[in-house]
């Protein structure tokens, strides 16, 4: 493990949290500093929505195979046994004969995945979700990177209610949505950034929140008024600069 | 697993609006919705201007009031929703925090009888067509599956909105909504990004956009994330006369 990187991380982490607060910049920060602390392929965030599925909130990276592996999860895979468990879950090889989830495992090995863990997102013996790392050789994750993974999992159940009162169970389930709909800004404004400038999704992300840090704004709110703009110029054209 | 959920409470608003003989529309939804959550009354409003401002449909004289009487006030549960982009689940109005919030709205909604509100915004990311409010008598949270099912409301209920302010469409229900259940699994990440691109690709809004790509699924008989994949990698481009877009 990485020390330096491991404060930088917690550091980083705990900057998003005190600036303009943005819960999906911040899940997203969280999934590629677990790529890099725990040596996995890739990562996401996955939250249970009451509608009855697993979101991808958050994931390291765009790659089609990737974001289609969370979805496949909700029929069968580590998330979901981890959602109705509550315990972590772990899967060391995924291209052996008799895997626990056929399905699952052939679409991940396609993908380039040997292993993979689930660690829950629990608030008060409540799941709201997972962490899912992915890594690209057989075996199980290091229990010590685990433990950290687990602490990030837990930080990232922090971030996310982090704006109200949770007193209120209800809170939860609010904050949820509000999260979910805030990715559903993010992706609609990915789009029309990346239609209007002719680049990939990933760079339109990087655009998009690049100007978010630097106009000090959050994330959200500038994808939102991208959307929802008459014009798809982007930096959005201003009367007044906001002060750096 | 989510899709055959949502298929049972859409067979429901089917079957309200056989029922009375009409086609599914926002008032069943909202008879659905009091029904399904063991509710006494529901309304929803559509977001015209810029606040919930047009009242579509009411269940009961309360239902009616209590949206009424958030406009007239300008607090109340369903203005945080558009504000919030979140659910508002106000489970009991006793509870100080929500006597602190809206000061006034509070002790009027509990005069009319309301002892617990659930406002829910009808949106799809940055797309907002209104708001549903709902209330219970007595106080009392809602269960995960009530709030699951209200929640998969809410989606019909916006799909619907967005679907009937398509004023230049030849065939208004081309959404999916002339009986047909519409393709709920809207919550994927290539239909929200094929919407941004379709806004730029057909210099709409994103709200229109939306609908165009809905139609476009529901003319060539495909899931909507099917096509919005296809849109996401270039496969597919859709025009702004929509009488071209059979081609490929």
């Amino acid at each position: 493990m990485d020390t330096a990187l491991l404060s930088d991380t917690f550091v980083d982490l705990a900057d998003t949290m005190v600036a303009e607060f943005d819960v999906i910049d911040f899940l997203h920060m969280l999934t590629d500093r677990s790529v890099r602390l725990l040596a996995a392929s890739a990562a996401g965030v996955v939250l249970a929505d009451p509608r009855g599925e697993l979101r991808v909130a958050a994931a390291s990276s765009e790659e089609v195979g990737l974001l289609e592996l969370f979805q496949l999860q909700n029929d069968q895979g580590p998330c979901l046994e981890c959602f109705r468990t509550g315990l972590p879950v772990t899967a060391g090889d995924l291209t052996g004969p008799l895997q626990r989830w056929p399905r699952f495992a052939e679409a991940a090995a396609r993908s380039g995945f040997r292993a993979v863990e689930a660690l829950p997102m629990r608030l008060r013996g409540q799941v709201i979700g997972a962490l899912n790392l992915f890594g690209a050789e057989p075996g199980q994750f290091d229990p010590a990177d685990l433990r950290v993974g687990q602490a990030l999992a837990d930080v990232a159940t922090i971030g996310l209610l982090h704006e109200r009162n949770v007193r209120r169970r209800e809170a939860v389930a609010e904050q949820l949505q509000a999260a979910l709909n805030s990715r559903v800004v993010i992706e609609q404004a990915k789009g029309k950034l990346a239609e209007r400038l002719g680049i990939d999704m990933d760079r339109a992300f990087n655009m998009l929140r690049d100007y978010a840090r630097s106009s000090n704004q959050r994330l959200t709110d500038v994808a939102r008024a991208f959307v929802e703009g008459a014009s798809a110029e982007f930096p959005p054209p201003t009367r007044h600069q906001p002060p750096r | 697993m989510s899709d055959s959920r949502a298929m049972v409470v859409w067979e429901r608003v089917a079957a309200h609006a056989a029922a009375h003989g009409r086609r599914a529309s926002v008032a069943d939804m909202c008879a659905v919705a009091v029904g399904s959550a063991q509710l006494n009354g529901a309304w929803l409003a559509a977001a015209r201007g810029g606040g919930p401002d047009f009242v579509m449909c009411v269940t009961n004289p309360v239902g009616e009031q209590l949206a009424e009487l958030q406009l007239m006030l300008g607090e109340g549960p369903c203005l945080d929703v558009l504000a919030s982009a979140a659910p508002v689940l106000a489970a009991d109005l006793g509870d100080e925090d929500f006597r602190r919030r809206w000061p006034a709205f509070v002790p009027a909604a509990r005069r009319l009888g309301a002892g617990a509100v659930f406002a829910f915004p009808l949106i799809v990311g940055a797309i907002r067509a209104g708001v549903m409010g709902l209330y219970r008598g007595s106080p009392g949270p809602l269960s995960a599956g009530q709030l699951g099912d209200l929640l998969i409301l809410a989606d019909a209920a916006t799909v619907m909105l967005l679907g009937s302010a398509r004023g230049d469409m030849d065939n208004e229900d081309g959404a999916g909504l002339d009986g047909q259940a519409p393709d709920l699994a809207l919550h994927r990440a290539e239909i929200d990004q094929a919407t941004g691109m379709l806004a730029v690709q057909l210099g709409v809004p994103a709200g229109e956009a939306f609908a165009r790509l809905r139609a476009y699924a529901y003319s060539q008989d495909r899931r909507l994330a099917e096509v919005a994949g296809d849109i996401v990698a270039r496969r597919l481009r859709l025009h702004r006369d929509p009488g071209r877009d059979n081609g490929p």
